[in-house]
């Protein structure tokens, strides 16, 4: 999936050397990356830390990044999570190691190159059955369903405005419930 | 990406995490600190620090074993950096910006080029990068208080500041292109107001590349030129070298502005080069014909 076209500009500029665009693409993807990493790490230092890291680590090798591949916040989410695991996987290990040598160590997982680990994705799924059946419907038809806000909007006999602000309620009951789900 | 993923994104930009304290000022000073920007220069010069930067990126990819990969001329990756920096040192040698390696003692750049290859072979290829990155960021720094109209000569050409830096901008897109292509890197295009400019001076060299080619059939006549994509725009060029304003156009051509600035950067054939002709189609043919004549290495 191609990346939208303001991705690319500012994808663009950064090329150019333009820490402007930099600034901007924080300004409206910091919030996401610090969310997603303090969910896997749950701990606010380490994601602030792992926050900067993205945005440098993309500022510092822009042309690791193909727009042709998908969207900036997807790429970035990616790193998040990769770096945000690592760093889980390494407490536990010293975790484990504090507590003695074992007979059987477990094969750690290869970390993969997705924003959600197979487990993580069934609880997003699990908390998408748990939303009210009205928010449930449009959420599944715009995700799953592959159509626009304006088809689920046709579908639910409702114009297509209420359509999206019916999803975006969905969205932050969805985010309410996994943050629930974490406590 | 996954629709399960796409959620959960959305999800989360929904229900807004906000680290304690901002990150931005410390990010910005991180990122000065890993990778230069574009160094600051007057507008007209900064399409050319975009590209400076570009390939600086595209040289931060580079494994030591690309260094000595043969990209465009039979040059290796580090011989090609140290071509860039040998026609840059003459622009900045001849605008009074500081020159970097063995004093010049040529105004030709070819001669240049194999003074400075020769002299960078005995370096580490992250010295020569270092140093073409060093003279191009000060000329950029020193263009700032320059105005383009200064005349300025370059390789026997005298013409105005401002188009010898566009030529210096276009040549080192297009060998970032070359490198980029070798190491299987896409390259993303500079932003739609960089192209323009450039684009603007390719436009305005086709009766130049007419001329250098030995063709006169262009005397008395209007090029409609239609650059299509992000950066293009319209031009009419009177295609005889002397005239100085377009008449009505009689021969039109339409064609993409990246590919277009790259034919006459030397990049492409002429006879398979995608573009819509119309009016004296024999004129048209030849515009695009002569259209790299001034590319050189």
């Amino acid at each position: 999936m191609e990346a939208p076209y303001d991705d690319r500009v500012l994808h663009q500029r950064v090329v150019g050397g333009d820490e402007s665009a930099l600034g901007e693409i924080y300004d409206r993807l910091s919030s996401l990356i610090f969310g997603l990493s303090l969910r896997v790490t749950r701990d606010r230092v380490i994601a602030e830390d792992i926050t900067q890291e993205v945005f440098l680590v993309f500022w510092e090798r822009p042309l690791a990044y193909d727009p042709e591949r998908g969207s900036l916040r997807a790429w970035l989410a990616t790193i998040a999570h990769r770096r945000a695991v690592d760093h889980v996987r390494a407490e536990e290990r010293r975790r484990v190691s504090a507590l003695g040598p074992r007979l059987f160590e477990r094969e750690p997982a290869r970390p993969e190159d997705t924003v959600l680990a197979a487990d993580e994705a069934e609880r997003v799924r699990q908390a998408v059955t748990s939303l009210p059946g009205s928010l449930r419907e449009a959420l599944e038809l715009a995700y799953f369903g592959g159509r626009t806000y304006r088809q689920v909007g046709e579908e639910l006999g409702m114009p297509e405005g209420t359509a999206k602000s019916r999803i975006r309620l969905a969205l932050r009951r969805l985010a309410d419930a996994l943050a629930e789900e974490e406590v | 990406m996954d629709p399960v993923e796409r959620l959960y994104l959305d999800a989360l930009m929904a229900d807004p995490a906000v680290p304690a304290h901002s990150l931005r000022p410390q990010l910005l000073a991180g990122a000065r600190a890993r990778r230069r920007p574009a160094a600051p220069t007057a507008a007209w010069a900064e399409p050319y620090a975009g590209r400076v930067a570009a390939m600086d990126a595209l040289l931060a990819e580079a494994a030591d074993d690309d260094w000595s990969r043969v990209i465009v001329e039979g040059w290796t990756l580090q011989e090609l950096v140290a071509h860039l920096a040998a026609k840059d040192g003459l622009l900045a040698a001849s605008v009074g910006a500081p020159v970097l390696g063995p004093p010049i003692d040529t105004t030709d750049s070819l001669a240049r080029t194999r003074d400075l290859q020769a002299y960078e072979r005995s370096r580490s290829p992250e010295q020569t990068r270092r140093d073409w990155r060093a003279q191009a960021d000060a000329l950029c720094r020193h263009l700032a208080d320059l105005d383009p109209a200064t005349a300025a000569t370059l390789d026997g050409l005298e013409t105005g500041l401002g188009d010898h830096v566009l030529g210096r901008s276009l040549e080192t897109w297009i060998h970032t292109a070359d490198a980029a292509r070798t190491a299987r890197v896409r390259l993303p295009d500079p932003i739609a107001e960089h192209i323009h400019p450039t684009a603007d001076l390719c436009a305005r060299l086709l009766p130049w590349t007419m001329l250098f080619s030995g063709m006169d059939g262009g005397a008395g006549h209007t090029l409609h030129l239609t650059l299509t994509g992000d950066g293009g725009g319209e031009w009419r060029i009177p295609l005889g070298a002397e005239e100085t304003t377009p008449g009505t156009p009689d021969v039109s051509i339409t064609a993409d502005v990246v590919a277009f600035c790259f034919l006459l950067g030397g990049r492409g054939d002429p006879a398979a080069f995608p573009a819509e002709l119309g009016g004296d189609l024999a004129l048209a043919r030849d515009v695009l014909t002569a259209a790299p004549a001034l590319s050189g290495p």
